[in-house]
């Protein structure tokens, strides 16, 4: 968690608010809402680095994908895929932009935009990553297409499966050396 | 319980190779001797502390341990059988020599085939089957999927004694619906599914045009098996091990073979036809770059074909794609998987290859490049679904749920287990934690189907119909319970539709006798009641059968 607030931090410090050329909002994903697989929703927990959204909060329902004709979705490469349905409370931007939705993985490697906010504070999209983290940031001019955000996060929130962590050096296994499984250093 | 030396905590990889023994538990400490082996780990794992030695509460079973494995007769390929009308199979089962990942192994066999005979009949017809027990334990045969006589349904207790070793039993499997079915042992499934007796059932349509044109077709049965490299792992005697997860194997079969291979052309159109025998595992079915058209499941086809990009397969279940090799080279037929490190806290990508395909170069004479592009609508399928609908929107007749009750596990499991469930994917597709898997036994584990309202849990559940009734069945896969897993859900002698999962309708339906079920996930199953006679519902991995996950219903002539 440490390492993914400091990566985080660090974007939002490099960002700026230069407005530049809007476009189509190409690889937007639509997802028609459906009921959701409570387990595996999480929560969009606040900076409290944008004025108005310190009280704010929001929540990610997680669904399987409608068109599949099995049990499960998933890619082939065994990739769950899940449809996002993003909900957002008690944020107040008073018109210094639009609320974006984005989708990383957990080392922020990949970035995909979800799209932006309607008045409803809901959007809905989609995700073939088993680890993932939602990110909601302000942007100042959300029609343009950047790779990745350069407003500053409002809220952000990891899968669930995020909780599936390495045992080593805790718990039960707590005595053992971190170092000898690849761990530390 | 014995205790010998250290035991390991989880594993990575349910690999393809056969790890040597050798290589498995020398710097675990862990000791060979007696008749429990333990299951293949991964070495780069630590010590569970606490711990020391466990092995399970049951005692070990191999068939054949005390006979002379070469008087026992080498077990040869399937054969296919076509039954007409009148037609009787005699079916033996017995114990057969067979050859596993270069290991000389003692396993079970109809007719000595492994898989038993492909039976093939035309829809309509009776297919009478005389089977002789010549193994050593009581078995059965169900005929999974098939909406036959009860009294054939093959489970000891309620449809007919179990054939006892000697004695013969007599079914006429009269087939309703064209598809792929299978039969198997309805008697530890556990045990002697998994040591081979498995074969196919395939009943033929009078209708040419049924499925589209291919150019040939292939039956695909997968399945795994859990070996070292002194053979097949043992079998609990008592009771199954591996009842938290199911007992993975780590050596793939395809039709009972480790080393399946096609030879195809360019442009060949091929059906498969797939069966999951396999205990535990769900497959992830991947066909290289090679264009899928999903056709039929279990008892129909779909309402309409489709392109998918692989096919998810629980135990139990079968489906029908087609798919074309356009181009020339080598490819894969692979189970694609994120496989699990509970250890290390990750997903990584895994591959078990399931067949070598080899696409010649001379493209396939008789085109059917449009043909294949086209999608099918099935017509009938559609109109005789539209008979059902007025019963899409009914609130549920009934609500089950899923869960699991454990008692005297090593209490270092159970700390481990409780602190490792803050995440549980929704599917399990590798064994992640296979010491503390196979430490958990039927006489510790038991699993759950519970009814909502009424408490009632497996046996208890007595649930009464009449003939021609629609049913509605909610079934929530709940995650709060000490190890939650997916469920396939298998009914006997009725067939089913998935109306919708997570409340997210389903907008390709097909009528089903199996059906995953995810954790977390919330399905509801829309069941004709439309063959009299008492009838299981269960699981269909196969320790969590065992392991209690089962009740019966009736369902009154009317």
């Amino acid at each position: 968690m440490v390492t993914f607030l400091t990566l985080l931090l660090g974007l939002v410090a490099e960002s700026d608010f230069k407005k530049v050329p809007t476009s189509s909002l190409v690889g937007e994903n639509q997802f028609c809402r459906a009921s959701s697989v409570p387990y595996y929703g999480f929560s969009l927990i606040t900076t409290k680095n944008v004025p108005g959204t310190g009280q704010g909060s929001g929540k990610v329902e997680l669904t399987f994908i409608e068109d599949s004709p099995f049990g499960v979705s998933v890619t082939d490469d065994g990739s769950y895929q899940y449809g996002l349905n993003i909900s957002l409370d008690k944020i107040n931007i008073r018109g210094r932009g639009e609320l974006v939705a984005w989708v990383t993985t957990r080392d922020l490697s990949e970035i995909h935009r979800l799209g932006t906010f309607g008045e409803n504070q809901t959007i809905q999209g989609s995700v073939d990553w088993n680890k993932f983290l939602v990110v909601i940031t302000l942007e100042p001019d959300p029609g343009e297409l950047t790779q990745k955000w350069r407003g500053p996060v409002v809220l952000r929130g990891m899968s669930r499966s995020g909780m599936m962590h390495t045992m080593v050096g805790h718990g039960v296994l707590q005595e053992e050396n971190c170092f000898a499984y690849g761990y530390g250093g | 319980m014995i205790f010998r030396k250290k035991i390991l905590l989880y594993t990575l990889i349910s690999s393809v190779a056969v790890i040597p023994v050798s290589a498995q538990h020398t710097m675990h400490q862990m000791v060979s001797d007696g008749a429990w082996r333990m299951v293949p780990m991964d070495m780069n794992m630590p010590m569970l502390p606490g711990l020391e030695g466990v092995v399970p509460v049951v005692s070990p079973f191999l068939p054949g341990s005390d006979i002379d494995v070469s008087s026992i007769p080498a077990a040869i390929s399937s054969e296919i059988v076509r039954l007409a009308e009148g037609d009787t199979l005699e079916l033996t089962v017995s114990m057969v020599r067979r050859n596993v990942a270069n290991r000389e192994v003692v396993m079970f066999g109809y007719n000595g085939q492994y898989p038993g005979p492909l039976i093939e009949v035309m829809k309509g017809s009776t297919a009478t089957i005389r089977v002789k027990n010549e193994i050593q334990m009581p078995t059965t045969i169900h005929w999974h999927g098939v909406r036959l006589e009860n009294q054939f349904d093959g489970v000891p207790g309620i449809t007919q004694k179990s054939i006892a070793t000697g004695e013969h039993f007599l079914y006429e499997v009269k087939v309703p619906d064209a598809g792929m079915y299978w039969y198997h042992p309805h008697v530890r499934e556990d045990v002697q599914q998994d040591l081979g007796l498995y074969g196919n059932l395939l009943v033929r349509s009078p209708d040419s045009a049924y499925y589209g044109p291919v150019h040939r077709e292939e039956m695909l049965i997968v399945d795994d098996l859990l070996m070292d490299d002194e053979g097949i792992l043992p079998w609990g005697s008592e009771a199954p091990t591996h009842a938290l997860m199911g007992r993975f194997g780590n050596v793939m079969l395809v039709n009972g073979q480790t080393e399946h291979a096609l030879t195809v052309s360019s442009g060949e159109v091929i059906r498969f036809f797939i069966t999951n025998v396999a205990n535990s595992r769900t497959f992830n079915i991947t066909f290289g770059a090679n264009r899928t058209k999903l056709v039929a499941s279990d008892v129909s086809r779909y309402q309409r074909e489709q392109w998918i990009s692989s096919v998810v397969i629980a135990p139990g279940e079968r489906y029908v794609v087609d798919v074309q090799f356009e181009s020339s080279g080598q490819t894969i037929i692979a189970n694609t998987i994120q496989a699990v490190n509970h250890f290390r806290g990750e997903f990584y990508p895994h591959v078990d290859t399931l067949s070598q395909i080899s696409v010649s170069d001379g493209r396939e004479k008789n085109d059917l490049d449009g043909e294949f592009e086209l999608l099918r609508e099935n017509i009938e399928v559609i109109s005789e679904i539209e008979q059902f609908e007025t019963y899409f929107n009914q609130v549920p007749d009934y609500e089950l749920e899923t869960t699991v009750r454990v008692r005297n596990l090593p209490i270092s499991i159970v700390i481990s287990m409780e602190s490792d469930t803050l995440y549980v994917p929704p599917m399990e597709w590798n064994d992640a934690m296979p010491m503390m898997n196979w430490l958990s036994t039927g006489e510790q584990v038991t699993w759950i189907l519970r009814e909502k309202y009424s408490g009632l849990e497996n046996g208890d559940i007595q649930w009464e119909f009449d003939q021609g009734d629609v049913v509605k069945i909610r079934i929530f896969n709940s995650p709060d319970s000490f190890h939650p897993m997916n469920h396939p859900i298998h009914l006997h002698g009725q067939r089913f539709l998935v109306l919708n999962r997570d409340g997210n309708l389903n907008q390709n339906l097909v009528w089903k006798d199996t059906a995953i079920l995810p954790v977390g996930s919330t399905m509801d199953l829309l069941v004709e009641m439309s063959n009299p006679g008492e009838w299981m519902f269960h699981c269909h991995i196969s320790e969590h059968l065992q392991a209690g996950m089962s009740f019966n219903f009736t369902v009154r002539e009317f």
